[in-house]
């Protein structure tokens, strides 16, 4: 079963995959756009997100992006071992390159967002 | 209306990455920024530069009309030479900068940026009464290809070009692949390079070819992105970033390319002399992050807890796997080389070290 078979996505290129904890990242669009990924900061365990809140920080070659929470939620885990190599993100972003886990706390947010398929045929 | 260059569909069917670049759409990178970036310091890359406008200036008074608009002294440019030259107002603030090859006896081309080009026309128009002379743009009409990397002289030499001596910074009309050009030895990358003026008609022959001889060489496609990390290694200002009418030679670092004994005058000449002698308002710096954040263009610059000035530039350096940037400091003595400073980015101050300019050995003078 591929990754994004069952991600929710947003318009603003994150994804989460539902589940306790939900797994949320960029994706491979995003990342694609971004180009040679070079920076990346990530928040801490135990931060509280408001869906749409700035939780991360991205940086390729050229251009500095910030990347909002999908969902509301608090950080329950944090990929750290992107911070020292985030150029792994460029060969994966889903099952290595996913940046938190969190605790989502408004199962209603999830309904606003699109399937993988749903937001690959926006993207067209 | 955004321009396309006469090889855009070319950059299009290679699956570059197109954006919009000073009213133009460019290829912003093909495969990867930091590839396309290796590529070029360690084997040969093509860039399309035909965005670039290209201005001959020719008549009598050719010489001494640039005399008085650039400060580099045109009078001591000798026949196929080029020389890389800024086009100040009376304060000193830039209009634009320029490379201006001598073609011949009062002939001139002069290569400014893509942004500039109506400014520069416009200035120069303005600066023309009295003077005999004839200024042709002729952006329109030319593509400019540019083949930069050690490697590079294997191509034009594999292309048939029997360079002989050309030396750095000259232009040589050519006849490449069977057609007529201008071949000049410059680039924007720090490494040695050519750059081929063509009629638009013969442009995308041309690429294809350049493309095809230089297979065995590595040859590939470059974008902008990384012709914007190359030449910040080389720590060359790119206008708009770290030119503008608000900035003098001087304040940019450039006194180098100024000479101190030029006879005739011109525009901005007493203000560029006086901050010579005294130095500008600000100064220009290199900095290197002394952690893995990085600096853009734009961010804020602190120097003993004060904010002493700005970013300009700032990247990757994918050569040396550091964070590098350009900023403008108020002109203090104590934000010298080894000096720490701090620039702020998202809302927290992070340590950089003052160093020198360029980041990357150039390897361009043969």
């Amino acid at each position: 079963m591929s990754f994004t078979e069952n991600i929710l996505c947003t318009k603003s290129h994150e994804f989460v995959l539902k589940g306790e904890p939900a797994i949320v990242g960029l994706t491979d669009y995003a990342i694609e756009q971004l180009g040679d990924i070079v920076f990346l900061e990530l928040p801490e365990v135990g931060d509280e997100f408001a869906k749409g809140d700035t939780f991360a920080n991205i940086e390729s070659v050229k251009a500095a992006s910030e990347i909002y929470m999908p969902v509301s939620g608090k950080v329950v885990e944090v990929n750290t071992a992107l911070l020292d190599a985030p150029e792994a993100l460029n060969e994966d972003c889903y099952e290595n390159g996913w940046l938190v886990k969190i605790e989502a706390t408004d199962e209603a947010e999830f309904e606003d967002l699109m399937t993988y398929a749903d937001y690959k045929e926006e993207l067209e | 209306m955004v321009k396309e260059t006469y090889l855009h569909d070319k950059h299009v069917a290679l699956g570059a990455k197109m954006i919009d670049f000073g009213g133009w759409h460019m290829p912003v990178q093909y495969s990867s920024i930091i590839d396309e970036h290796k590529t070029v310091r360690e084997n040969v890359g093509l860039f399309d530069v035909s965005h670039m406008g290209e201005v001959f200036v020719s008549g009598k008074d050719a010489t001494d009309f640039l005399n008085k608009i650039v400060p580099q002294d045109i009078t001591k440019l000798d026949y196929e030479k080029a020389v890389y030259c800024q086009l100040p107002k009376e304060n000193g603030g830039l209009i634009d900068d320029l490379i201006i090859y001598k073609l011949g006896i009062e002939s001139y081309l002069v290569i400014c940026n893509a942004s500039r080009v109506d400014e520069d026309i416009n200035w120069i128009s303005r600066n023309q009464r009295g003077f005999d002379v004839v200024v042709d743009n002729q952006s329109h009409n030319y593509s400019l290809l540019a083949i930069q990397g050690p490697k590079a002289i294997d191509v034009v030499r594999k292309m048939g070009y029997d360079i002989e001596d050309q030396k750095s910074f000259t232009i040589k009309p050519a006849t490449i692949e069977g057609i007529k050009l201008l071949a000049s030895r410059t680039g924007y990358t720090g490494e040695d390079g050519f750059e081929l003026l063509v009629e638009n008609k013969y442009a995308e022959f041309l690429w294809d070819k350049v493309l095809e001889k230089g297979a065995e060489f590595g040859i590939k496609p470059i974008g902008l992105g990384a012709r914007d990390t190359l030449r910040l290694e080389a720590a060359l200002h790119l206008y708009g970033n770290d030119l503008d009418e608000e900035t003098t030679s001087i304040e940019a670092g450039l006194s180098w390319s100024i000479p101190k004994d030029k006879v005739a005058d011109y525009n901005g000449k007493e203000v560029i002399m006086n901050q010579v002698a005294n130095g500008g308002n600000k100064k220009l710096i290199g900095l290197v992050m002394l952690d893995r954040n990085i600096a853009r263009h734009g961010y804020d610059v602190y120097f003993n807890g004060e904010k002493t000035g700005v970013i300009t530039s700032g990247c990757v350096s994918p050569s040396t796997g550091k964070n590098i940037a350009l900023a403008y400091v108020k002109n203090d003595k104590e934000i010298c080389t080894g000096a720490t400073v701090q620039v702020m980015i998202r809302e927290k101050l992070h340590d950089a070290e003052v160093v020198k300019r360029p980041f990357v050995q150039k390897r361009n003078k043969v």
